[in-house]
């Protein structure tokens, strides 16, 4: 690497903005006045969200189901059965009476890619879902695995809970921590690509087959806490 | 004639002492002086006192769009100082407008001359576009035509994007009697005129004119109008040099027709 | 369908006669544009795909109830990262090597692809996996690498209908959309060996699928580009489609992102304005199927040596342009070349760029730094669809004007322009529209002059220099006995 090319670009940077190097107070003001007048949050009560979710996932060829919470292994196990697959691969960190018994598991404890390939299908969790984009956020943390582990095997399915899913991606920034994931993936239905005549089809390299388990964790009527959280954090970023 | 105005007399009374000075742009002077005439017939028979400025040219919009900015500036200087006393200016020329309102300001700061800059700024809001000044600054959209034709409607980018039309030109033609309106397919395409590009790019300007024509003659209107002579010109050449039987018209002609025929001023 | 030898001709061109995208070779636009135009195959099918990306786009921006709020709030964001980039490349650079991750300069093309070449010689590598970037296209890695004896192979399938039919691609966003399915039948069918494979796009899709699954799982090493630079986190973003992305950013061994300096966002939490943005504008998605956001090197995830190369390459130069800087708001998603009419006609390759359409036609010339691509801000009739459609408010037909007047500046004063009628036409123009009297005597001259032209129909069939560009395909009509000005004297003089 070229230590002077660093220096050249960024003083060309500098000359061209007439901005000075390490004003960080006054960058951070700058910013924080920044106009951002669209919505954040949405609109809907916990039912219509869910709706939402449900049908957007649908519109772009995932298969969703929803359950109580008490149903949930039963579930998994219906969805597993149905695929008729049959070796399944799941991240360290996923509640037990996921794995159905009667199916072979295998836990990623660091599995090669090919061992990985060679697997039927991969079910995980997920840190959120996104109503009006009908996007499945993974952060890899346990039980949302590596990024490998949802990308190598064909069939995918995603446990998502109803106290996980918000309706706008401001409120999915809002829920994200701080400082912000490492590591994150979106997932808005199965692979797809729409470069031969602008025809969508699904599967090119990615699993070609989505599905999400909706879990309520109690009968259907609006108790959600509302977020209190400010949406869009506007305090000082932290500079080295 | 006098019974069409029956609903719509409070115009009348509001517009009695309008004042208002007509920038007829160069390539109408020069090519098509019959809509400057449709003008002055409609604005006066509207009762706008009109005044014509006889040492007016140009807005500066070939030069501006072409590259040549020191050109453009004297134009633009010439046109500011020349109007800043009028009560309105009207232009039946979108794109003239939209030169006006999206490149005389840059020009002119560009320029440096501060009071210029003020008198322009003054001016800006007394600009405007035929179907403007007739909906908004006359506020009528019922002007009293008689145009027993087929009729569609060419939205020119100009008007389109840059002024914002919007429905104006829909409501003053959709009030003209024994008009039959029919919608144009496309109609936030482009044509392909864009001044000097149908020379420069004549090629693909032609392609983008087959396109617009194509749309135009499945409407199988008579005439097809717009609110830019600019546009037409490119649409009216190639229909004549098809045989194509579609004509065009500017819409100030259209909206200047009246039952007892073309009543010569 | 049939497919004989002329299909091997990838939308109708000459076999071997591969599009030039070097804006320092390829010929002037309208010279470019004349075989697209006689293309009727190549038109079809641009046409078809922009008109089905359009509609969906509308769609979904109509259903979208804030997008002029998200447009405002995505065009203040990219406007205060460019006027501070260089706090924010510095901020990014500290956290991406805070992760893990090596940071390298590279201040053009040249030294971009040697500091690529070096990193690929460490891992001695013979072949590199490839996500799509146009970044990388503008640098013309691909034919450097192979120079050098790595294989450079594209994973998205358009990129790959390109890279095995000889071609170049035509868009930013859709890259082969000039490309039919009967014609990508042809092209995986000879060089995957296929004969039997039919033009139904899930047969081909399912063909790339399996070409290059064992390529992910075996090549060590992969280039991608990035979306967005993280300056908070030192993150990258990638936002793809396939999972072609994906398999090149979490398996091999050794990851180089190459990315423009323009691409740095302050802060993770902008991603909210710009994703809600980027898929509905660029393929009329509400999201696109994956988002990819890494920060430096996780133990035991994805690749364990990632590099990043921050390539100016003229865009410091567009920076110091105040009114031109918007240009480096953009955020690819090539919604204005889907908008726009003169692109519809000629697709991509007429722009002679990787950066084809309205947005290529501002962003190419300023990377040469005015020195070629000058016929592309002319390539547009300013109708101002782009600027429309733009997420990020850039403001194409503001800018295209603006390089057209620094065209003119540098040329106005080289001798041959003299002669040149486009100049001496206005210069002549000038001189008229400042004295009302002499443009009158000019108009009277006109009419005379024209005279012989008008054909007893009152109409002009032909026209003799610049006038000949217009009569064909247009007649104009004969200039009228009276002018408006004439009429309104006489009028008044009667009164």
């Amino acid at each position: 690497m070229s230590a002077s090319s660093r220096q050249a670009i960024l003083d060309r940077v500098r000359a061209a903005t007439s901005a000075t190097a390490g004003d960080h107070a006054q960058l951070a003001s700058t910013y924080s006045v920044l106009p951002y007048p669209y919505i954040h949050a949405g609109k809907l009560d916990a039912a219509a969200r869910i709706a939402l979710l449900v049908a957007r996932l649908r519109e772009y060829d995932a298969e969703v189901v929803e359950c109580m919470g008490g149903e949930l292994p039963a579930a998994i196990a219906a969805q597993l059965a149905a695929s008729g697959r049959h070796s399944f691969l799941a991240p360290p960190g996923l509640p037990a009476e996921w794995l159905a018994s009667g199916f072979e598991w295998k836990i990623d404890r660091g599995l090669s890619a090919e061992e990985i390939d060679q697997a039927d299908g991969v079910v995980t969790a997920a840190f959120c879902a996104i109503a009006d984009s009908g996007t499945l956020a993974l952060h890899h943390s346990p039980g949302e695995g590596r990024r490998v582990l949802t990308l190598l095997p064909d069939w995918h399915l995603c446990v998502v809970r109803a106290s996980q899913a918000v309706e706008t991606l401001p409120e999915y920034f809002a829920r994200c921590p701080s400082p912000p994931p490492a590591l994150v993936t979106w997932i808005s239905g199965p692979s797809a690509t729409a470069d031969i005549e602008m025809t969508r089809i699904k599967g090119v390299h990615g699993p070609r087959f989505l599905h999400v388990i909706l879990v309520h964790d109690e009968p259907i009527h609006d108790k959600e806490k509302s977020p209190h959280h400010s949406l869009r954090l506007k305090e000082a970023p932290h500079f080295d | 004639m006098e019974a069409q105005y029956s609903d719509s007399d409070r115009w009348l009374y509001c517009i009695a002492v309008m004042r208002a000075s007509l920038f007829i742009t160069c390539y109408n002077d020069t090519l098509f002086p019959e809509t400057g005439r449709a003008v002055v017939r409609l604005l006066e028979r509207l009762g706008v006192e009109l005044d014509f400025h006889p040492r007016q040219t140009c807005c500066g919009q070939m030069h501006a769009n072409t590259g040549f900015r020191a050109e453009a500036f004297s134009q633009a200087r010439r046109l500011v100082r020349m109007y800043q006393d009028v009560d309105a200016l009207v232009i039946p020329s979108s794109s003239c407008v939209a030169m006006m309102r999206d490149q005389y300001p840059a020009l002119l700061d560009e320029l440096g001359d501060e009071p210029l800059r003020r008198q322009f700024d003054a001016l800006l809001p007394r600009v405007y576009e035929l179907s403007e000044f007739l909906i908004d600054r006359l506020g009528v959209d019922d002007v009293g035509a008689y145009f027993p034709h087929r009729v569609t409607y060419h939205a020119s980018c100009h008007g389109l994007r840059s002024l914002a039309l919007g429905n104006r030109p829909s409501r003053l033609l959709s009030k003209v009697r024994g008009i039959q309106l029919i919608p144009l397919a496309n109609i936030d395409r482009c044509c392909g005129f864009g001044g000097t590009f149908s020379v420069k790019n004549s090629e693909v300007s032609s392609a983008m004119l087959a396109a617009k024509l194509q749309d135009a003659f499945e409407t199988q209107a008579e005439y097809c109008t717009a609110l830019d002579n600019s546009c037409l010109m490119h649409l009216g050449g190639a229909m004549h040099r098809q045989c194509a039987g579609m004509k065009t018209i500017h819409m100030a002609e259209i909206l200047a027709s009246t039952q007892d025929g073309e009543a010569q001023a | 369908m049939s497919h004989g030898p002329a299909d091997d001709a990838i939308a109708g061109r000459a076999p071997g006669d591969r599009p030039v995208l070097d804006p320092a070779l390829a010929p002037p636009f309208p010279i470019a544009a004349l075989p697209v135009l006689r293309n009727l195959q190549l038109r079809k099918n641009v046409a078809h795909a922009t008109d089905v990306i359009q509609a969906k786009r509308a769609h979904l921006v109509a259903e979208k109830t804030d997008w002029q709020q998200l447009r405002t709030a995505a065009a203040g964001i990219r406007t205060h990262a460019l006027e501070n980039l260089g706090a924010y490349l510095e901020q990014f650079e500290a956290r991406c090597t805070a992760a893990g991750g090596v940071v390298h300069w590279a201040a053009d093309a040249e030294e971009a692809r040697r500091i690529i070449l070096e990193l690929l010689r460490e891992e001695n590598a013979t072949e590199v996996i490839k996500i799509k970037t146009m970044t990388s296209a503008e640098i013309q890695l691909n034919p450097f690498l192979e120079a050098d004896g790595i294989r450079a192979s594209e994973t998205d399938l358009a990129e790959i209908i390109l890279q095995l039919g000889n071609d170049e691609p035509s868009h930013i966003v859709v890259p082969a959309l000039h490309v039919n399915r009967g014609q990508v039948r042809e092209i995986f069918a000879r060089t995957m060996g296929l004969p039997e494979l039919t033009d139904d796009p899930e047969a081909l899709t399912a063909a790339a699928r399996n070409y290059l699954r064992k390529k992910f799982l075996s090549v060590p090493t992969a280039i991608s580009g990035a979306n967005f630079l993280i300056a908070e986190t030192g993150s990258v973003a990638v936002v793809e489609s396939e999972g072609n992305g994906r398999m090149c950013l979490t398996l091999p061994r050794t990851l180089i992102t190459l990315a423009g300096i323009e691409k740095v966002l302050p802060r993770f939490q902008d991603l909210e304005v710009m994703l809600q943005m980027l898929a509905r504008s660029a393929t009329g998605e509400r999201m696109n199927p994956y988002t990819s956001l890494w920060t430096g090197v996780r133990r035991g995830d994805g690749p364990q040596n990632f590099h990043v190369v921050l390539l100016d390459n003229g865009r410091s130069a567009i920076l110091a342009r105040e009114r031109q800087r918007q240009t480096l708001r953009c955020i690819r998603c090539a919604a204005c070349m889907n908008a726009c009419p003169v692109y519809r006609q000629t697709g991509g390759h007429a722009y002679g760029s990787v950066y084809p359409g309205p947005i290529g036609a501002i962003l190419t010339p300023q990377l040469t730094g005015m020195r070629y691509a000058k016929s592309l801000p002319y390539a547009s009739s300013l109708c101002g669809a782009c600027y429309e459609v733009c997420p990020v408010k850039i403001n194409i037909p503001e800018i295209l004007i603006d390089l057209r007047a620094q065209v003119t500046d540098q040329e106005r004063h080289e001798a041959v322009r003299l002669f040149d009628p486009m100049y001496l036409g206005m210069r002549i123009a000038n001189l008229l529209f400042a004295r009302a009297w002499l443009f009158h005597a000019a108009q009277r001259m006109a009419r005379i002059g024209l005279r012989v032209f008008t054909q007893r129909d009152g109409w002009i069939h032909s026209l003799p220099g610049m006038g000949a560009k217009w009569a064909q395909s247009r007649d104009l009509r004969g200039l009228p006995r009276q002018t408006f000005h004439e009429w309104w004297a006489r009028r008044k003089e009667v009164k």
